[in-house]
Protein backbone atom coordinates (compact mmCIF):
# COMPACT_ATOMS: atom_id res chain seq x y z
CA UNK A 1 0.00 0.00 0.00
CA UNK A 2 1.60 3.28 -0.99
CA UNK A 3 0.87 6.87 -0.14
CA UNK A 4 0.22 8.63 -3.42
CA UNK A 5 1.17 12.22 -4.20
CA UNK A 6 -1.03 15.05 -2.99
CA UNK A 7 -2.38 18.16 -4.67
CA UNK A 8 -0.11 20.34 -6.82
CA UNK A 9 1.53 23.29 -5.08
CA UNK A 10 -0.56 25.83 -6.98
CA UNK A 11 -3.76 23.98 -6.07
CA UNK A 12 -2.65 24.04 -2.43
CA UNK A 13 -2.08 27.80 -2.60
CA UNK A 14 -5.61 28.23 -4.04
CA UNK A 15 -7.11 26.03 -1.31
CA UNK A 16 -5.54 28.13 1.44
CA UNK A 17 -6.38 31.47 -0.19
CA UNK A 18 -10.00 30.32 -0.43
CA UNK A 19 -9.95 29.20 3.20
CA UNK A 20 -8.59 32.51 4.55
CA UNK A 21 -10.98 34.49 2.36
CA UNK A 22 -14.05 32.52 3.44
CA UNK A 23 -13.25 32.84 7.14
CA UNK A 24 -12.64 36.55 6.64
CA UNK A 25 -15.99 36.93 4.87
CA UNK A 26 -17.84 35.21 7.71
CA UNK A 27 -16.17 37.18 10.49
CA UNK A 28 -16.36 40.53 8.72
CA UNK A 29 -19.96 40.07 7.52
CA UNK A 30 -21.25 39.56 11.05
CA UNK A 31 -19.54 42.79 12.02
CA UNK A 32 -20.43 44.83 8.92
CA UNK A 33 -24.14 44.07 9.28
CA UNK A 34 -24.07 45.68 12.74
CA UNK A 35 -22.99 49.01 11.26
CA UNK A 36 -25.60 51.77 10.75
CA UNK A 37 -27.41 51.88 7.40
CA UNK A 38 -25.66 54.08 4.83
CA UNK A 39 -26.69 57.74 4.65
CA UNK A 40 -25.15 61.19 4.29
CA UNK A 41 -23.66 61.06 7.82
CA UNK A 42 -23.12 57.33 8.14
CA UNK A 43 -20.74 55.93 5.56
CA UNK A 44 -19.36 53.10 7.65
CA UNK A 45 -20.87 50.32 5.54
CA UNK A 46 -19.40 51.42 2.22
CA UNK A 47 -15.87 50.03 2.51
CA UNK A 48 -16.70 46.74 4.29
CA UNK A 49 -19.45 45.94 1.77
CA UNK A 50 -17.13 46.70 -1.15
CA UNK A 51 -14.39 44.55 0.36
CA UNK A 52 -16.89 41.74 1.06
CA UNK A 53 -18.12 41.77 -2.54
CA UNK A 54 -14.60 42.01 -4.00
CA UNK A 55 -13.28 39.11 -1.98
CA UNK A 56 -16.45 37.07 -2.59
CA UNK A 57 -16.14 37.48 -6.35
CA UNK A 58 -12.39 36.78 -6.23
CA UNK A 59 -13.14 33.48 -4.48
CA UNK A 60 -15.01 32.47 -7.63
CA UNK A 61 -11.80 32.86 -9.65
CA UNK A 62 -9.74 31.00 -7.03
CA UNK A 63 -12.31 28.21 -7.07
CA UNK A 64 -12.19 27.95 -10.87
CA UNK A 65 -8.37 27.84 -10.78
CA UNK A 66 -8.41 25.17 -8.03
CA UNK A 67 -10.82 23.04 -10.06
CA UNK A 68 -8.77 23.44 -13.22
CA UNK A 69 -5.52 22.55 -11.43
CA UNK A 70 -6.95 19.56 -9.59
CA UNK A 71 -8.03 18.06 -12.95
CA UNK A 72 -4.87 19.08 -14.84
CA UNK A 73 -2.61 17.67 -12.11
CA UNK A 74 -4.87 15.19 -10.34
CA UNK A 75 -3.79 14.12 -6.87
CA UNK A 76 -3.24 10.39 -6.50
CA UNK A 77 -6.20 8.46 -5.16
CA UNK A 78 -6.06 7.71 -1.46
CA UNK A 79 -5.67 4.02 -0.78
CA UNK A 80 -7.50 3.13 2.40
CA UNK A 81 -7.45 -0.46 3.42
CA UNK A 82 -10.38 -1.88 5.39
CA UNK A 83 -12.49 1.10 4.31
CA UNK A 84 -15.69 0.44 2.43
CA UNK A 85 -15.67 1.74 -1.14
CA UNK A 86 -18.71 3.87 -0.32
CA UNK A 87 -16.55 5.92 2.04
CA UNK A 88 -14.29 7.06 -0.79
CA UNK A 89 -17.34 7.83 -2.89
CA UNK A 90 -18.82 9.81 0.01
CA UNK A 91 -15.63 11.89 0.31
CA UNK A 92 -15.67 12.65 -3.44
CA UNK A 93 -19.34 13.63 -3.21
CA UNK A 94 -18.60 15.75 -0.12
CA UNK A 95 -15.86 17.71 -1.90
CA UNK A 96 -18.16 18.15 -4.89
CA UNK A 97 -20.78 19.54 -2.50
CA UNK A 98 -18.23 21.98 -1.05
CA UNK A 99 -17.55 23.35 -4.54
CA UNK A 100 -21.29 23.65 -5.28
CA UNK A 101 -22.08 25.43 -2.00
CA UNK A 102 -19.18 27.89 -2.33
CA UNK A 103 -20.37 28.64 -5.86
CA UNK A 104 -24.00 29.11 -4.75
CA UNK A 105 -22.93 31.35 -1.90
CA UNK A 106 -20.98 33.59 -4.27
CA UNK A 107 -23.67 33.67 -6.96
CA UNK A 108 -26.50 34.41 -4.51
CA UNK A 109 -24.42 37.21 -2.95
CA UNK A 110 -23.82 38.70 -6.37
CA UNK A 111 -27.48 38.41 -7.36
CA UNK A 112 -28.64 39.93 -4.08
CA UNK A 113 -26.26 42.80 -4.58
CA UNK A 114 -27.38 43.24 -8.21
CA UNK A 115 -30.99 43.83 -7.13
CA UNK A 116 -29.98 46.16 -4.28
CA UNK A 117 -29.39 49.17 -6.48
CA UNK A 118 -25.71 49.32 -5.48
CA UNK A 119 -23.08 48.84 -8.17
CA UNK A 120 -20.11 46.55 -7.81
CA UNK A 121 -16.73 47.67 -9.11
CA UNK A 122 -14.36 44.75 -8.74
CA UNK A 123 -11.37 45.94 -6.69
CA UNK A 124 -12.36 49.51 -7.62
CA UNK A 125 -11.20 48.86 -11.20
CA UNK A 126 -13.61 46.71 -13.22
CA UNK A 127 -17.21 47.85 -13.34
CA UNK A 128 -19.32 44.67 -13.21
CA UNK A 129 -22.56 44.50 -15.16
CA UNK A 130 -25.56 44.98 -12.91
CA UNK A 131 -27.72 42.08 -14.01
CA UNK A 132 -30.54 43.33 -11.90
CA UNK A 133 -32.20 46.62 -11.10
CA UNK A 134 -33.34 47.96 -7.78
CA UNK A 135 -35.98 45.45 -6.69
CA UNK A 136 -36.64 45.02 -2.98
CA UNK A 137 -38.36 41.64 -3.24
CA UNK A 138 -35.69 40.00 -5.38
CA UNK A 139 -33.00 41.54 -3.20
CA UNK A 140 -34.57 39.96 -0.11
CA UNK A 141 -35.10 36.66 -1.94
CA UNK A 142 -31.43 36.37 -2.96
CA UNK A 143 -30.29 37.65 0.45
CA UNK A 144 -32.15 34.76 2.06
CA UNK A 145 -30.52 32.29 -0.31
CA UNK A 146 -27.16 33.92 0.40
CA UNK A 147 -27.71 33.62 4.14
CA UNK A 148 -28.75 29.95 4.03
CA UNK A 149 -26.09 28.83 1.56
CA UNK A 150 -23.47 30.53 3.75
CA UNK A 151 -24.80 28.75 6.87
CA UNK A 152 -24.67 25.48 4.93
CA UNK A 153 -21.10 26.28 3.90
CA UNK A 154 -20.11 26.88 7.52
CA UNK A 155 -21.53 23.48 8.53
CA UNK A 156 -19.74 21.75 5.64
CA UNK A 157 -16.47 23.51 6.52
CA UNK A 158 -16.80 22.48 10.17
CA UNK A 159 -17.21 18.82 9.20
CA UNK A 160 -14.37 19.14 6.66
CA UNK A 161 -12.02 20.61 9.28
CA UNK A 162 -12.97 17.97 11.85
CA UNK A 163 -12.11 15.33 9.25
CA UNK A 164 -8.74 16.99 8.63
CA UNK A 165 -7.96 17.07 12.35
CA UNK A 166 -9.04 13.44 12.72
CA UNK A 167 -6.58 12.43 10.02
CA UNK A 168 -3.86 14.65 11.51
CA UNK A 169 -4.15 12.86 14.87
CA UNK A 170 -4.05 9.50 13.09
CA UNK A 171 -0.99 10.72 11.17
CA UNK A 172 -2.15 8.72 8.17
CA UNK A 173 -0.81 10.96 5.41
CA UNK A 174 -4.09 12.66 4.40
CA UNK A 175 -3.39 16.20 5.62
CA UNK A 176 -0.03 16.16 3.85
CA UNK A 177 -1.95 16.10 0.58
CA UNK A 178 -3.10 19.69 1.19
CA UNK A 179 -0.42 20.88 3.63
CA UNK A 180 2.95 21.13 1.98
CA UNK A 181 5.40 23.94 1.46
CA UNK B 1 -9.07 1.58 8.60
CA UNK B 2 -5.44 2.33 7.93
CA UNK B 3 -3.86 4.45 5.28
CA UNK B 4 -0.48 3.93 3.75
CA UNK B 5 2.41 5.51 5.61
CA UNK B 6 3.71 8.74 4.10
CA UNK B 7 6.98 8.66 2.17
CA UNK B 8 8.92 10.02 5.13
CA UNK B 9 7.86 9.16 8.68
CA UNK B 10 6.64 12.22 10.55
CA UNK B 11 6.13 12.36 14.29
CA UNK B 12 2.45 12.53 15.17
CA UNK B 13 2.89 15.52 17.46
CA UNK B 14 4.30 17.58 14.57
CA UNK B 15 1.45 16.62 12.24
CA UNK B 16 -1.39 17.47 14.61
CA UNK B 17 0.28 20.60 15.99
CA UNK B 18 1.00 21.70 12.40
CA UNK B 19 -2.62 21.14 11.33
CA UNK B 20 -3.92 23.00 14.38
CA UNK B 21 -1.46 25.86 13.80
CA UNK B 22 -2.75 26.17 10.24
CA UNK B 23 -6.41 26.32 11.32
CA UNK B 24 -5.78 28.90 14.04
CA UNK B 25 -3.40 30.79 11.75
CA UNK B 26 -6.14 31.07 9.13
CA UNK B 27 -8.70 32.19 11.72
CA UNK B 28 -6.37 34.73 13.32
CA UNK B 29 -5.39 36.20 9.97
CA UNK B 30 -9.11 36.72 9.30
CA UNK B 31 -9.76 38.15 12.77
CA UNK B 32 -6.83 40.59 12.60
CA UNK B 33 -7.79 41.72 9.08
CA UNK B 34 -11.30 42.43 10.33
CA UNK B 35 -9.99 44.38 13.32
CA UNK B 36 -7.77 46.44 11.04
CA UNK B 37 -10.77 47.20 8.84
CA UNK B 38 -12.90 48.07 11.89
CA UNK B 39 -10.42 50.72 13.03
CA UNK B 40 -9.90 51.98 9.49
CA UNK B 41 -13.65 52.44 8.96
CA UNK B 42 -14.49 53.95 12.34
CA UNK B 43 -12.51 57.14 12.11
CA UNK B 44 -12.59 60.13 14.47
CA UNK B 45 -15.76 61.29 12.79
CA UNK B 46 -18.05 63.11 15.18
CA UNK B 47 -20.91 63.79 12.75
CA UNK B 48 -22.09 60.25 13.44
CA UNK B 49 -22.36 61.09 17.12
CA UNK B 50 -24.49 64.12 16.52
CA UNK B 51 -27.08 62.68 14.18
CA UNK B 52 -29.58 59.83 14.21
CA UNK B 53 -29.24 57.21 11.49
CA UNK B 54 -31.72 56.77 8.66
CA UNK B 55 -33.86 53.70 9.22
CA UNK B 56 -36.18 53.35 6.21
CA UNK B 57 -38.98 50.81 6.49
CA UNK B 58 -37.84 48.71 3.50
CA UNK B 59 -34.28 48.38 4.86
CA UNK B 60 -35.62 47.31 8.26
CA UNK B 61 -37.71 44.67 6.51
CA UNK B 62 -34.79 43.53 4.38
CA UNK B 63 -32.48 43.03 7.32
CA UNK B 64 -35.24 41.82 9.61
CA UNK B 65 -34.51 44.29 12.42
CA UNK B 66 -36.60 46.70 14.50
CA UNK B 67 -36.38 50.49 14.46
CA UNK B 68 -34.81 50.45 17.94
CA UNK B 69 -32.12 48.00 16.78
CA UNK B 70 -31.40 50.14 13.73
CA UNK B 71 -30.86 53.21 15.91
CA UNK B 72 -28.64 51.27 18.29
CA UNK B 73 -26.33 50.41 15.41
CA UNK B 74 -25.16 54.01 15.54
CA UNK B 75 -24.66 53.69 19.28
CA UNK B 76 -22.34 50.76 18.63
CA UNK B 77 -20.08 52.95 16.47
CA UNK B 78 -20.33 55.75 19.03
CA UNK B 79 -19.13 53.46 21.81
CA UNK B 80 -15.92 52.98 19.88
CA UNK B 81 -15.48 56.68 19.06
CA UNK B 82 -16.31 57.94 22.55
CA UNK B 83 -14.52 55.42 24.72
CA UNK B 84 -11.42 54.86 22.59
CA UNK B 85 -8.36 56.61 24.10
CA UNK B 86 -6.52 58.83 21.61
CA UNK B 87 -3.75 56.26 21.02
CA UNK B 88 -6.08 53.29 20.67
CA UNK B 89 -6.96 53.48 16.97
CA UNK B 90 -3.36 53.74 15.72
CA UNK B 91 -2.25 51.12 18.19
CA UNK B 92 -4.98 48.65 17.10
CA UNK B 93 -4.18 49.20 13.43
CA UNK B 94 -0.45 48.56 14.00
CA UNK B 95 -0.90 45.53 16.23
CA UNK B 96 -3.55 44.05 13.90
CA UNK B 97 -1.22 44.47 10.95
CA UNK B 98 1.69 42.89 12.82
CA UNK B 99 -0.51 40.16 14.29
CA UNK B 100 -2.02 39.48 10.87
CA UNK B 101 1.42 39.09 9.29
CA UNK B 102 2.67 36.74 12.03
CA UNK B 103 -0.59 34.76 11.99
CA UNK B 104 -0.22 34.40 8.22
CA UNK B 105 3.38 33.26 8.71
CA UNK B 106 2.17 30.68 11.26
CA UNK B 107 0.23 28.98 8.44
CA UNK B 108 3.54 28.28 6.68
CA UNK B 109 5.14 27.18 9.95
CA UNK B 110 2.20 24.80 10.46
CA UNK B 111 2.70 23.36 6.97
CA UNK B 112 6.45 22.99 7.69
CA UNK B 113 5.62 21.10 10.90
CA UNK B 114 3.32 18.74 9.01
CA UNK B 115 6.16 18.13 6.54
CA UNK B 116 8.58 17.93 9.46
CA UNK B 117 11.16 20.25 7.95
CA UNK B 118 14.34 20.48 10.06
CA UNK B 119 13.70 24.09 11.01
CA UNK B 120 10.01 23.61 11.78
CA UNK B 121 10.11 22.80 15.55
CA UNK B 122 12.32 25.84 16.28
CA UNK B 123 10.28 27.96 13.87
CA UNK B 124 7.09 26.91 15.64
CA UNK B 125 8.42 27.80 19.10
CA UNK B 126 9.52 31.23 17.87
CA UNK B 127 6.35 32.03 15.90
CA UNK B 128 3.91 30.90 18.59
CA UNK B 129 5.90 32.81 21.23
CA UNK B 130 5.70 35.98 19.13
CA UNK B 131 1.93 35.51 18.83
CA UNK B 132 1.76 35.04 22.59
CA UNK B 133 3.71 38.25 23.16
CA UNK B 134 1.40 40.11 20.76
CA UNK B 135 -1.63 38.84 22.70
CA UNK B 136 -0.04 40.00 25.95
CA UNK B 137 0.57 43.48 24.55
CA UNK B 138 -2.99 43.61 23.20
CA UNK B 139 -4.26 42.51 26.60
CA UNK B 140 -2.33 45.26 28.38
CA UNK B 141 -3.65 47.83 25.91
CA UNK B 142 -7.28 46.70 26.22
CA UNK B 143 -7.13 46.86 30.03
CA UNK B 144 -6.35 50.58 29.65
CA UNK B 145 -9.15 51.25 27.18
CA UNK B 146 -12.09 51.66 29.56
CA UNK B 147 -14.92 49.30 30.52
CA UNK B 148 -16.83 49.38 27.22
CA UNK B 149 -13.86 48.38 25.07
CA UNK B 150 -12.61 45.95 27.70
CA UNK B 151 -15.93 44.15 27.47
CA UNK B 152 -15.55 43.94 23.69
CA UNK B 153 -11.92 42.92 23.49
CA UNK B 154 -10.61 41.32 26.65
CA UNK B 155 -12.42 37.98 26.58
CA UNK B 156 -11.36 37.10 23.07
CA UNK B 157 -7.77 38.26 23.59
CA UNK B 158 -7.71 36.00 26.66
CA UNK B 159 -8.99 33.10 24.58
CA UNK B 160 -6.31 33.62 21.92
CA UNK B 161 -3.69 34.01 24.62
CA UNK B 162 -4.48 30.56 26.02
CA UNK B 163 -4.64 29.00 22.56
CA UNK B 164 -1.15 30.32 21.81
CA UNK B 165 0.09 29.36 25.26
CA UNK B 166 -0.96 25.75 24.63
CA UNK B 167 0.56 25.77 21.15
CA UNK B 168 3.86 27.22 22.41
CA UNK B 169 4.07 24.63 25.20
CA UNK B 170 3.31 21.81 22.74
CA UNK B 171 5.94 23.11 20.30
CA UNK B 172 8.51 23.31 23.11
CA UNK B 173 7.75 19.77 24.21
CA UNK B 174 8.11 18.55 20.62
CA UNK B 175 11.31 20.52 20.20
CA UNK B 176 12.84 18.93 23.30
CA UNK B 177 11.77 15.48 22.14
CA UNK B 178 13.54 16.16 18.85
CA UNK B 179 16.74 17.13 20.68
CA UNK B 180 16.95 13.73 22.35
C1 LIG C 1 -17.96 32.31 -0.32
C2 LIG C 1 -18.31 33.54 -0.45
C3 LIG C 1 -19.16 34.33 0.52
C4 LIG C 1 -19.41 34.12 1.85
C5 LIG C 1 -18.90 33.01 2.75
C6 LIG C 1 -20.30 35.19 2.28
C7 LIG C 1 -20.80 35.32 3.56
C8 LIG C 1 -21.76 36.23 3.94
C9 LIG C 1 -22.44 36.24 5.21
C10 LIG C 1 -22.22 35.24 6.34
C11 LIG C 1 -23.29 37.30 5.21
C12 LIG C 1 -24.21 37.73 6.34
C13 LIG C 1 -25.59 37.25 6.05
C14 LIG C 1 -26.59 37.70 7.08
O1 LIG C 1 -26.32 37.57 8.28
O2 LIG C 1 -27.63 38.20 6.65
C15 LIG C 1 -23.16 37.98 3.94
C16 LIG C 1 -23.85 39.12 3.55
C17 LIG C 1 -23.74 39.72 2.32
N1 LIG C 1 -22.99 39.28 1.25
FE1 LIG C 1 -21.79 37.65 1.24
N2 LIG C 1 -20.55 36.03 1.21
C18 LIG C 1 -19.89 35.53 0.12
C19 LIG C 1 -19.88 36.06 -1.16
C20 LIG C 1 -20.54 37.22 -1.54
C21 LIG C 1 -20.51 37.81 -2.87
C22 LIG C 1 -19.73 37.24 -4.07
C23 LIG C 1 -21.26 38.94 -2.82
C24 LIG C 1 -21.58 39.97 -3.90
C25 LIG C 1 -20.95 40.22 -4.95
C26 LIG C 1 -21.79 39.06 -1.48
C27 LIG C 1 -22.61 40.09 -1.04
C28 LIG C 1 -23.17 40.15 0.20
C29 LIG C 1 -24.08 41.21 0.61
C30 LIG C 1 -24.56 42.38 -0.26
C31 LIG C 1 -24.44 40.93 1.95
C32 LIG C 1 -25.35 41.80 2.83
C33 LIG C 1 -26.66 41.27 3.17
C34 LIG C 1 -27.29 40.32 2.25
O3 LIG C 1 -27.60 40.69 1.10
O4 LIG C 1 -27.48 39.16 2.66
N3 LIG C 1 -21.33 38.00 -0.73
N4 LIG C 1 -22.22 37.30 3.17
C1 LIG D 1 -13.17 27.55 4.51
C2 LIG D 1 -12.54 26.47 4.73
C3 LIG D 1 -12.24 25.37 3.72
C4 LIG D 1 -12.78 25.13 2.49
C5 LIG D 1 -13.88 25.90 1.77
C6 LIG D 1 -12.11 23.97 1.94
C7 LIG D 1 -12.36 23.41 0.69
C8 LIG D 1 -11.79 22.25 0.21
C9 LIG D 1 -12.12 21.63 -1.04
C10 LIG D 1 -13.14 22.17 -2.05
C11 LIG D 1 -11.36 20.51 -1.15
C12 LIG D 1 -11.44 19.48 -2.26
C13 LIG D 1 -10.34 19.58 -3.22
C14 LIG D 1 -10.61 18.60 -4.34
O1 LIG D 1 -10.65 17.38 -4.10
O2 LIG D 1 -10.78 19.08 -5.46
C15 LIG D 1 -10.51 20.43 0.02
C16 LIG D 1 -9.58 19.44 0.28
C17 LIG D 1 -8.84 19.35 1.44
N1 LIG D 1 -8.87 20.23 2.52
FE1 LIG D 1 -10.02 21.86 2.69
N2 LIG D 1 -11.18 23.53 2.85
C18 LIG D 1 -11.23 24.37 3.96
C19 LIG D 1 -10.45 24.30 5.10
C20 LIG D 1 -9.54 23.31 5.37
C21 LIG D 1 -8.78 23.20 6.59
C22 LIG D 1 -8.80 24.21 7.75
C23 LIG D 1 -8.02 22.05 6.48
C24 LIG D 1 -7.03 21.44 7.42
C25 LIG D 1 -6.33 21.90 8.33
C26 LIG D 1 -8.30 21.47 5.18
C27 LIG D 1 -7.71 20.33 4.69
C28 LIG D 1 -7.99 19.75 3.48
C29 LIG D 1 -7.35 18.53 3.01
C30 LIG D 1 -6.33 17.69 3.75
C31 LIG D 1 -7.90 18.27 1.73
C32 LIG D 1 -7.52 17.13 0.80
C33 LIG D 1 -8.45 15.98 0.95
C34 LIG D 1 -8.01 14.84 0.04
O3 LIG D 1 -7.05 14.20 0.38
O4 LIG D 1 -8.61 14.66 -1.02
N3 LIG D 1 -9.24 22.26 4.54
N4 LIG D 1 -10.81 21.51 0.84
Amino acid sequence: MTQTRGFSRRAIIMHWLITISIFFLFISSWWMLSLPFPSEDFKYRVLPFQVHKNIGITILFFLAILLYLRFKFPPGTVVISHAHPWMSRLVIFYHFLLYVIILSCCVSGYMSSSYSGWNTTLWWIIELPNWGYEDEELNIFYSEIHLWTCWALLVLVAIHVSGAIYHAFRNDGIVQRMLRL
Amino acid sequence: MSIAAPNKPRPTWAVWLGAIAVIFGVLQTAVYSNEWMTQKVISEDITAMQSTPDCPEDELLEEDISLAECELMAAKVNIMIVSRPSWFRDFQMCISLLGGIIAFASIFVGAALVEYRNWAPTGAVVTFTVLLVINTVEFAAATHAGPLLRATYLWNITLWFFIHLIMTSAALAGHHKKDK
